[in-house]
């Protein structure tokens, strides 16, 4: 590790979260803005996780529930994400059916248990290492923007395919709900502070080295 | 307060999951032969062409000799499940009777279900692989005819009455015994009154071509029942409507209209009848009559029932219907049939063979009573009754002069003749008053001859002729070249001047007034007046 550098927390300044201005915290406001001070996003932690718990909570309506019904003449079909990737695996559409499978599933699942994870190591639980925990934060915020692909899908269909007898499609239940945890788990990852990561480390890195434990908001 | 959200989120999800399982009924499984058309997921199940629920599983049932298809049904429909639901695929289907499930075509085969009725309960049914022709559900009156033939009626073919279509064949069978065909007949509500309890249904199908009496007949059904069979009923002719038949009654489907029509007779009473004439032209099902209405049929021609060499008489089974018989016997007679027909042939009874047709050749059996018949008595050969019988031809002929001959015999002749005579005498003066007569014509005939022959008489013709060219002299001077025309003309000249002359007059007076007083003006000249001066 590098020789130690002052860090902001430990000066009582505070980056503006609107305008990004440095300023004492003890000002309670941005003399730029006027936004609120923080040292730490507030309540962080909990706020994710209650996000994280929500978005888990709709994960299995989505997933069981049909995201869209297809009616060609007469012959009506609702199907699940899972039962659309099995289609599209069984007529030997296997990339197809692994972007379904890893856009809709994966990413979703993945994006959730990484924030846990994060969350556990941010309130100590586990130690992990800090590249890993780098490179896992980086991953839920690329993922973030990809797990919406199946509502784009849902929603052009909807709009595309309307003629009336022949052909319709129209949004399941399932939808909604699977759009729900898209969301839920884009506001999770943005309420979460990766900086709690990192003063953890500190707090480590201190228990090792005595020193006083950075008071943290 | 941030745990709001997953609460919140709790409860949508569940509820979106409640919502979901909630709309799901129970399960059923249905076995059919084949699974044709039908697909997991895909193959809706309607009830009325309304969806209640969906095929969800297909898969071979366990001896691989039928199919086990899964079906969800949805939560509303869980009330169609009854012990006696019925399911069928419908798919197209095209017969000579009829055109269904076209619609299938395009969006694919469905499962109908029909709900029952027995109580809820059973998730196991048994799929029929042909749709049952009528819902049980629609009013109607359900039959069975009784064939001994199946002929080509099937399951599908219409029933008709007076050409009208008005019911179905459901379904076919066997009787138990074997012997005879059972079909189930549908006739729909509105003209279930129609079928009474001694209607008669007989078989239409294809052409039937008869020769009888009246000459041949063909006749066809409609083009529907030439190709699929077809069934008909009605009251034979001449008897009143019966009672309404209740549902399930069983009928005789009689093999064409004529023999239903002479069904009229119930034959429960069998007799033998020995002829002594050739039975040529009598055949099994030949018609037996009294006085010329049905009352049986001729049931088989056959030496078997006489002890051989006994007889040369040829032995004639008939089964008649002895109510019919009964009626037709001068006083009400109650007991068995035999002391009856004892009875009967003591008052006469006698059966002769008749010409049906002179073209044909046919013959039937005619019961009458001949009073003046030898006195013969009712016997017994083996089982059955032997009711005596008349020769056609020959004996009644002779026995028919008999009677005239007897008539004959028993007219007043003499007294007749007696007012014969009398009248006769009567005649006789009559004649010679009115030769009397006579000569008094000729008289005043020979007074008429003399006056004309008078002369005078013979000029009067001349005498006519003068006073007519008189008579023309006369016309032809008043005619227009005649003198009194020249007169006249000349008269007429003169009376027109003088008409003349009183119209200048009237001028006159018209324009001059005063001048009946002064005079005309000399002049004709108008003299201009000089003009007025106001003073």
């Amino acid at each position: 590790m590098n020789p130690r550098l002052p860090r902001a927390i430990d000066q009582g300044l505070a980056s503006c979260h609107v305008c990004g201005k440095v300023t004492p915290v003890v000002a309670h406001r941005c003399p730029r803005c006027g936004s609120a001070l923080h040292l730490r996003k507030p309540a962080s932690l909990k706020r994710t996780v209650a996000l994280l718990l929500a978005a888990l909570a709709l994960y299995a309506p989505a997933n069981m529930l049909p995201v869209m019904t297809i009616s060609e003449i007469g012959n009506v079909m609702a199907s699940t994400i899972l039962q659309g990737m099995v289609e599209f695996w069984r007529r030997e559409a296997y990339p197809i059916a692994i972007v379904i499978f890893v856009a809709s599933i994966m990413i979703p699942i993945v994006k959730i248990v990484a924030l846990v994870w994060l969350c556990a190591a941010a309130s100590g639980k586990v130690h992990p290492s800090p590249r890993i925990l780098g490179r896992i934060y980086w991953f839920t915020e690329l993922l973030g923007r990809w797990s919406m692909v199946d509502i784009f899908v849902v929603s052009i269909l909807v709009a595309l395919v309307q003629f009336g007898a022949y052909m319709n499609v129209t949004p399941g239940p399932g939808a909604l709900a699977f759009a729900g945890v898209v969301v839920l788990t884009m506001f999770a990852a943005m309420s979460f502070d990766p900086r709690l990561l990192w003063d953890r480390l500190e707090i480590l890195n201190a228990a090792k080295t005595p020193q006083p434990p950075p008071d943290r908001e | 307060m941030v745990w709001v959200v997953p609460i919140l989120a709790v409860l949508i999800g569940g509820w979106l999951i409640y919502q979901n399982l909630a709309s799901r009924g129970p399960v059923a499984q249905v076995t059919f032969d084949t699974a044709e058309g039908i697909a997991a997921g895909k193959t809706e199940v309607r009830c009325r062409s309304v969806r209640v629920g969906m095929v969800k599983d297909l898969e071979l049932s366990g001896d691989l000799k039928s199919v086990l298809i899964t079906i969800q049904m949805d939560r509303h429909a869980a009330a169609l499940l009854c012990e006696d639901t019925r399911f069928w695929v419908v798919k197209p289907r095209v017969s000579a009777t009829d055109i269904s499930g076209l619609g299938t075509l395009l969006t694919g085969a469905y499962i109908e279900v029909e709900p029952g009725r027995g109580p809820q309960g059973p998730t196991s049914f048994r799929g029929l692989e042909e749709p049952p022709p009528t819902n049980r559900d629609v009013p109607g009156r359900r039959l069975v005819l009784t064939a001994d033939e199946a002929g080509s009626l099937a399951v599908g073919s219409p029933i008709f009455y007076m050409g009208v279509e008005v019911g179905r064949i459901e379904k076919r069978e066997l009787a138990p015994d074997g012997r005879q065909v059972r079909y189930h007949a549908f006739i729909r509500q509105e003209f279930s009154t129609l079928v009474r309890e001694n209607t008669r249904f007989w078989n239409t199908s294809g052409v039937d071509i008869s020769a009888s009496a009246t000459g041949i007949k063909v006749r066809t059904p409609s083009f529907q029942a030439m190709l699929a069979g077809g069934a008909s009923f009605g009251i034979p002719d001449g008897l009143e409507a019966g009672e309404a038949a209740p549902d399930d009654m069983n009928f005789k489907l009689y093999e064409d209209e004529d023999v239903a029509q002479t069904s009229l007779f119930n034959p429960t009473l069998k007799v033998l009848l020995l002829f002594e004439q050739s039975v040529r032209g009598l055949t099994k099902g030949s018609s037996v009559e009294f006085r010329g209405i049905p009352i049986g049929r001729v049931a088989n021609i056959s030496f078997d029932y006489l002890p051989s060499g006994v007889d040369s008489r040829v032995p004639v089974l008939v089964e008649i219907d002895p109510a019919l018989l009964r009626r037709s016997m001068p006083g009400h007679v109650a007991g068995p049939n035999g002391v009856f027909l004892k009875q009967a042939v003591a008052e006469g009874l006698r059966a002769a063979l008749n010409t049906e047709s002179y073209i044909t050749g046919t013959l039937y059996v005619d019961f009458a009573y001949y009073p003046a018949a030898a006195p013969a008595q009712l016997t017994q050969v083996g089982e059955y009754p032997v009711v005596p019988t008349l020769s056609s031809g020959l004996v009644q002929l002779e026995m028919k002069v008999t009677a005239i001959l007897n008539k004959i015999q028993a007219l007043p002749l003499d007294e007749v003749m007696g007012s014969i005579n009398k009248a006769a005498e009567e005649s006789a003066t009559t004649i010679a008053a009115a030769r009397t007569t006579l000569d008094e014509i000729n008289t005043t005939a020979a007074a008429a001859r003399k006056m004309l022959d008078d002369p005078q008489f013979r000029a009067l013709p001349a005498d006519l002729r003068t006073t007519l060219t008189d008579l023309q002299k006369t016309i032809s001077s008043i005619g227009p070249d005649g003198s009194m025309q020249g007169d006249l003309l000349r008269t007429l000249d003169e009376l027109r001047a003088s008409l003349r002359s009183i119209k200048s007059l009237s001028t006159t007076i018209d324009d001059k007034p005063n001048s009946l007083l002064f005079g005309k003006d000399s002049s004709g000249n108008p003299i201009p007046r000089a003009p007025r001066v106001k003073h």
